[in-house]
């Protein structure tokens, strides 16, 4: 196996990248080695499907798949290698119905690569193949830059496919999305070496981003309603309960209809906790709250919560022994010999609950509040952009994606706590557990901690960025705004890609900078967009503040 | 997973199929498995006298002293390869050893202990009892049961501080069911206990799960599933949990037993078939029997068979899941290894006499 795709990949030899038989996720070489062959067998996919558009002949069926399939693949996500196995046949069955479909109105040439991929008939075979279709494949013939390159792409279109399978699942979608999708993976099937073409394809990736991140907002806010203010109970209630983690609004939505006036009160875990902040769901009044923190304290969580948890989309680590059997998986996400719920259907769940004792009593209650997505924030903007022109608000900092396990991590603490008085922090992303146990108080009324949602919210964080340079007839680049982005996953670079093509400027991305980006390219990015690492903590705010070079 | 502190004596090195290791201390005149539930640390264990084969390892760096056991337990061609039974060995210098299971089959607390109150005893043939027990809250004061189909319960026997140990029949769930198909013994403690004593309403005392004979999701190639006899527990919960869960693996059983009136589990079976219209089964009768009209002869050689006919056509070997007496389970593994399959891709129990 050879995996960097997320920001806790090793760095234990000069090879940075989980090249041993495990994987820092816990995912193992088999299943790493047979995502490989998926991302080929979707690549091949899209291929056919960007021909057969070009000939008027489209299939949702494929569209979807092509987004589940790359879902599969995201850090966290799915580790069971009976699924990606299938996956990989179901990839090349679609394809090859496609072709059939569009040969019908006109001849349709098998393009060279992937779409002519054709897997064995076992899966030692297939295997057996895998080096040829890893990320690093041809690295002695391109070089470190293209394979850099290649992978910047690939790992951004991770992250658009998850952002808009989330939209999709609610009944959102569009067909320029399907089209660019398969657009962008059928030019990197063929495998391009032109370095501005690869970093152009790359910008492609994160403007295509962007309008995945527009339909997502619409899809949640036109499903449940515009995210409003809300305290948020974080301790749990007596009676019993279902924990439901990730980042799947739908899915919460149908297990808090099936537990209406079943007496089971349900919780958000990690990503889910925005979720307590839209109308429709927190209208049900079993919606207890949070219980837990983010997902890298999962061990701790579920094994002390005393119901069943669902795991709807990333991020899942290795279940221990102590609940593994109290999991369920639902949507791209898996794990071997856990119960997944294909349909929908969280009736085995719902049994799983009233069979588990539940909480005996109640926890002494703690809050936090949350909701405050760019309807929220701009409904206040008058009194933000008056603050902000008599020097109460001095400065905002969006503290933003996802939290970890490393210690590097802290940075984003220290960034909170070195932030004086008259800022103000925007959070978004599970990220935010690492501050949000604290009252940062006002300014004027308005809270110093702003957290706008999920990551799959970053959309309403570039809204509000680009209204507040609106009204103050500037650039988002000329607001008193410093971006500290925290990445772990390919949504976090999908995120990146989408600021890098919108040309914001003096981004701070970390912990550590990711494995792929090689230093050529990071001297790219940093002389085009001012892209920095993470310094000190207390240095960092205060450069952002003007106080220090 | 982390390590153990080795604070005195040898140190002992496991080392997991998953690439996770463990250790622990043991004195020069200590069985490893006492010294590792000394430390909290509990492999996959279970007769603890060298009699069941269920806590076989592999030295793979060190000496050590094996005390006498039962040749069905560590046959001569597991003990070429480095076999030892953990509660039969000694370590005589620091020791790695290599185990055929996951780390998640490592306890690192004593099994649970569960009342369980009989439901019901069948007789479903001469000397096979269907038992079906409720078991009472657990640990975490919950009603379900939680185990990997495979695994085994043990169940003490009323009025002694023995246990004896049978696989699990049923599946995982939340009620607390659970269903084992028990072989008497002659003279066993329990078989006769069950035999002349057992009734609905008892209670008993049940430990586990345990055991490190498990489904593995590897991919989509076949499984097969041999059953020697009272074997079929364990297979018909593997069975039943892939069709509850829709697993998407080719699976096909062969079920021996040596008498006609020893196959049991029809209806079941034929529900399993109807869950999974794709599952085939060969039943086979080893014993001269003129109106069995079923295959004949030994559940091994119908599997050899097959196994070779895959082998010819070039079609996928499957992995193998088998559960039976120490040499009908040699004998699968010899014939999955002349069929070409590797060794790692047999998964297997021995089942059969206790001692009494």
């Amino acid at each position: 196996m050879f995996c960097y795709q997320c920001e806790q990949t090793q760095h234990i030899d000069a090879l940075a990248g989980c090249h041993s038989q495990k994987g820092t996720c816990g995912k193992d070489s088999v299943t790493s080695d047979l995502q490989d062959i998926l991302i080929h067998a979707v690549k091949g996919l899209a291929q056919v499907s960007h021909r057969a558009r070009a000939l008027g002949v489209t299939d949702a069926a494929v569209d979807d798949f092509i987004h589940y399939a790359l879902f599969t693949t995201l850090t966290n996500v799915n580790f069971n290698p009976v699924r990606i196995e299938q996956l990989v046949r179901q990839a090349v069955t679609l394809r090859d119905a496609l072709a059939g479909k569009a040969a019908a109105g006109a001849p349709l040439a098998t393009p060279p690569g992937p779409a002519s991929y054709q897997p064995p008939a076992t899966q030692a075979l297939m295997l057996a193949e895998a080096a040829g279709f890893g990320v690093r494949a041809g690295m002695e013939t391109v070089g470190e830059d293209v394979i850099g390159l290649r992978v910047l792409v690939l790992y951004g279109m991770k992250g658009v496919a998850a952002y808009y399978h989330h939209a999709t699942v609610l009944g959102f979608r569009h067909p320029d999305i399907d089209a660019e999708i398969a657009r962008i993976l059928s030019d990197l099937a063929g495998d391009p070496t032109d370095i501005p073409g690869l970093l152009a394809l790359a910008l492609d990736a994160g403007t295509l981003n962007l309008k995945v991140m527009e339909l997502l907002d619409a899809a949640n806010t036109g499903t449940y309603g515009t995210p409003e203010p809300t305290v948020v109970r974080m301790t749990p209630r007596a009676g019993k309960a279902i924990l439901v983690s990730g980042h799947d609004l739908g899915d919460l939505a149908r297990i808090l209809d099936l537990t209406a006036g079943a007496g089971i009160l349900v919780y958000t875990h990690g990503e889910l906790l925005p979720a307590n902040a839209y109308p429709a769901l927190k209208a049900h009044p079993h919606l207890a709250g949070n219980f837990g923190s983010a997902w890298q304290d999962q061990h701790a969580d579920f094994a002390a919560f005393p119901g069943p948890v669902v795991l709807t989309s990333n991020c899942l680590i290795e279940p221990q022994r102590s609940y593994k059997g109290r999991i369920f998986t639902a949507g791209p996400v898996g794990w071997p010999g856990v119960r997944h719920i294909e349909n929908g259907d969280f009736s085995p769940v719902v049994q799983a609950a009233q069979a588990l004792p539940g909480f005996t009593q109640d926890a002494p209650e703690k809050t936090t509040t949350i909701g405050f997505a760019r309807d929220s924030v701009m409904g206040v903007a008058g009194a933000v952009i008056d603050a902000v022109k008599s020097g109460a608000i001095r400065r905002f900092f969006l503290i933003g994606g996802c939290d970890g396990a490393a210690p590097g991590r802290n940075y984003y603490t220290e960034v909170a706590e070195a932030a004086p008085a008259d800022t103000v922090m925007l959070t978004l992303g599970c990220g935010k557990f690492r501050i949000n146990g604290t009252d940062h108080g006002d300014i004027g009324g308005i809270p110093r901690l702003l957290d706008l949602g999920q990551c799959n919210d970053a959309y309403s964080a570039i809204k509000i960025a680009s209204a507040l340079a609106d009204a103050f007839q500037c650039g988002v680049n000329d607001l008193p705004l410093s971006m500290m982005v925290s990445w772990f996953e390919q949504k976090a670079t999908a995120v990146l890609l989408s600021l890098l093509a919108l040309g914001i400027k003096g981004i701070h991305l970390g912990p550590t900078l990711p494995a792929f980006l090689t230093p050529t390219l990071l001297a790219v990015l940093q002389e085009k967009f001012d892209l920095r690492a993470n310094g000190d903590a207390a240095a960092d705010v205060a450069r952002a503040l003007g106080q220090a070079a | 997973m982390s390590e153990a502190n080795v604070t005195a004596g040898f140190g002992i090195t496991i080392k997991t199929r998953d690439g996770q290791s463990v250790a622990f201390a043991c004195g020069p005149d200590e069985r490893m498995l006492d010294a590792a539930g000394r430390q909290d640390l509990y492999p996959p264990a279970q007769c603890g006298q060298g009699s069941c084969g269920a806590c076989l390892a592999y030295v793979e760096t060190g000496e050590v002293e094996r005390e006498p056991c039962s040749p069905s337990a560590l046959p001569e061609t597991e003990r070429d390869k480095g076999g030892i039974l953990l509660c039969r060995c000694r370590p005589l210098s620091d020791v790695d050893l290599r185990v055929p299971y996951d780390a998640a089959s490592i306890r690192f607390e004593p099994e649970p202990e569960r009342t369980a109150v009989i439901e019901s005893i069948e007789t479903l043939s001469p000397p096979m009892r269907r038992l079906v027990l409720r078991l009472g809250p657990g640990a975490d004061g919950g009603a379900g049961v939680d185990f990997e189909p495979g695994q085994f319960l043990e169940l003490t026997v009323p009025g002694t501080g023995l246990m004896r140990a049978y696989s699990i029949a049923s599946t995982p769930n939340w009620d607390g069911r659970v269903e084992l198909l028990i072989r008497l013994q002659p003279g066993g403690r329990f078989s006769e206990w069950l035999a002349n004593t057992a009734a609905p309403g008892m209670e008993l005392i049940a430990r586990g799960p345990q055991g490190g004979f498990m489904l593995h999701d590897r991919g989509l190639d076949p499984r097969w599933f041999v059953a020697g006899g009272s074997g079929l527990a364990p297979v018909l919960s593997m069975l039943r949990r892939m069709a509850e869960w829709g697993d998407p693996q080719p699976a096909r059983l062969f079920y021996g037993t040596w008498q006609r009136e020893e196959q049991v589990c029809d209806a079941e079976l034929t529900e399993l078939q109807s869950q999974m219209p794709a599952l085939e089964i060969t039943r086979t009768v080893a014993g001269v029997d003129p109106t069995w009209t079923g295959a004949a002869g030994s559940v091994v050689d119908t599997l050899a068979g097959s196994l070779q006919t895959l082998r010819r056509h070039g079609d996928p070997l499957p992995d193998i899941y088998v559960c039976g007496s120490p040499g009908m389970v040699e004998a699968v593994r010899a014939a999955a290894t002349a069929a070409g399959l590797p060794e790692d891709r047999v998964f297997h129990e021995q089942c059969g006499a206790a001692s009494p």
